[in-house]
């Protein structure tokens, strides 16, 4: 079973500039919960709050049911060289096995990973360099290795960025299965329609949390303007005072 | 040690081997090239990937003023190791320490502390020269096989064998850490500890080379056979092997060629124009392979 998340008061600024105030929201525990928002809204920097990979201020508590699991983690991007020789199956074998890439003759380690590269497609492209895939290609092997320990926590930042039909398609019925596995799910995602087949808890950020439910009630036509209108017309303050009522409630609801 | 310079003066005098095998110093040398010669390689790699070319050449540079520190607190001219140590090791740190509390862009950090360094050695080696024969510092800065000792062996066999036992455990880590610093994290490494490990690993090699190599150019040996290895290889294990071959091949060829061709050229030189060649031959291959 996944974990549940609390998030309380969580707020975070470069220098002069505000990117989350006063957030404070509950993700239960074996759900997929996507976030959304504009661009510059904070999503990143949420997840990597909960990631603990950017200092904030507030409290966020992961709350594992037993011993803390694992977590997997695709970022939104991953720059490699493309002269580099790092081949896919390099890349997951660094992030499986500690035994060094020039003196791993364990077969079983290889086994393992061209068979993760396997289930997302990518185990004919397993002697290519990684600077060498497409965007696409890559969010697929970065997906692989945050698979690779069956983790309990799974947060995508943007997963299907560059992805072709087949890619996305295959990573939601992916999804799908992990929840049903009673996995918690965190994914930063743009795409509203592919946002409705998840099934998902939307949570809307922009600086501030704007809305939290069902997607079927957030992501109603009438909302989607209003809410991922890019910039903040109400002032920051003002928002935060009105999004901690949104909040509260949202708390009551998950409840 | 003595067994092994034995057995390659009586191989020397039975024709077996060349006439320089006979020599205590050429073994010492020989030994010295087998030792570091992988690191420099395997290490080198890494400092490809995580693009600290610079960063190693800056290290190799501020061996100058470590150097002329340990002359003049003292230490015999020709083996300033405590000196050297010292100072390339808070040099190295210290610039890592400040390169991820500033905003600064990397290579201009290691710019500023290069010139520094240097400015610094250049003005101490005036006090220097005051107290020693200035030109006994060239053995130092380009390397010279013939002052490498049994100690020196010592050393440079602990370091090494320090270095590989850290490499080994740790290399897929550093590797990752430097590729994905926030995948490296959320899997719970510790990815400042990795990269200040990798620091002191680059100062410690590059102390170790130091009579072989020489200061000066002990930051190309890491650099070249890496980069030759990269042209010519597809894999990351691979990578790593051949250019640990390369290193080796050019640290023993460059330093067998100048004694069996009688030319006067420092070891560290030599060792440097092999690896040069090396890498101008795999250029040329690519070019060409890459028409065809």
């Amino acid at each position: 079973m996944g974990p549940s998340i609390s998030l309380s008061n969580v707020a975070l600024r470069y220098e002069n500039n505000i990117v989350l105030q006063d957030i404070s929201v509950s993700l239960d525990a074996g759900k997929c919960h996507v976030i959304m928002g504009p661009n510059g809204g904070g999503k990143t920097s949420l997840l990597r709050s909960i990631l603990g990979l950017t200092p904030f201020k507030g409290e966020i508590n992961v709350n594992w049911t037993d011993k803390k699991g694992k977590i997997g983690y695709v970022p939104q991007k991953a720059t490699f060289e493309p002269s580099l020789p790092l081949t896919v199956l390099d890349f997951i074998l660094l992030n499986q096995s500690r035994s060094p890439l020039f003196f791993n003759f364990n077969k079983k380690h290889k086994v393992k990973a061209l068979a993760q590269l396997a289930r997302l497609g990518m185990a004919d492209r397993a002697m290519f360099r990684m600077g060498q895939l497409s965007g696409g290609e890559q969010q697929r092997v970065l997906f692989a290795q945050a698979l690779l320990d069956n983790p309990d926590l799974l947060i995508l930042d943007e997963p299907t960025n560059g992805m072709d039909d087949q890619g996305v398609r295959y990573f939601e019925s992916l999804i799908s299965d992990l929840v049903k596995e009673q996995k918690t799910i965190l994914v930063v995602h743009h795409d509203i329609s592919a946002v409705r087949r998840l099934e998902a808890i939307v949570h809307v950020v922009n600086g501030v949390l704007i809305e939290s439910g069902d997607a079927s009630e957030v992501l109603h036509t009438s909302k989607i303007e209003q809410l991922f209108n890019h910039y903040r017309s109400t002032p920051m303050t003002d928002v935060a005072n009105k999004s901690t009522a949104t909040t509260t409630s949202t708390n009551s609801e998950v409840a | 040690m003595d067994t092994l310079r034995l057995l390659a003066s009586q191989g020397a005098e039975a024709g077996w081997l060349s006439e320089s095998f006979s020599y205590a110093f050429m073994v010492n040398a020989l030994v010295a090239a087998l030792l570091v010669g992988p690191l420099l390689g395997g290490l080198g790699t890494l400092v490809i990937a995580k693009r600290l070319a610079f960063f190693s050449e800056a290290v190799g540079h501020a061996a100058l003023t470590g150097i002329a520190i340990g002359v003049l607190l003292g230490e015999p001219p020709e083996n300033p190791i405590i000196g050297l140590f010292c100072f390339c090791m808070i040099f190295a740190l210290l610039l890592h320490f400040v390169r991820n509390r500033t905003a600064v862009p990397y290579d201009t950090l290691v710019g500023v502390f290069l010139a520094v360094a240097l400015a610094g050695g250049a003005a101490l080696l005036m006090y220097v020269a005051r107290k020693i024969n200035i030109h006994m510092l060239e053995n130092v800065l380009f390397g010279s096989i013939l002052t490498i000792t049994d100690f020196d062996l010592l050393v440079l066999g602990v370091s090494c064998l320090l270095i590989i036992v850290g490499l080994v455990f740790t290399f897929n880590r550093i590797l990752l850490a430097s590729i994905s610093p926030d995948i490296a994290k959320v899997r719970g490494y510790n990815t400042h500890f990795y990269d200040y490990l990798f620091v002191m690993m680059i100062t410690l090699v590059t102390i170790a080379a130091v009579k072989i190599v020489g200061a000066v150019l002990v930051g190309a040996l890491l650099l070249i056979p890496g980069a030759t290895a990269r042209l010519m290889t597809k894999s990351m294990g691979s990578f790593v092997l051949l250019s640990s071959l390369l290193a080796t091949l050019s640290c023993l060829i460059g330093t067998l060629l100048p004694m069996e061709l009688k030319l006067p050229i420092p070891s560290g030189a030599s060792i440097i124009l092999v690896a040069a060649s090396f890498f101008l031959i795999a250029t040329i291959y690519r070019i060409i392979g890459g028409r065809s």
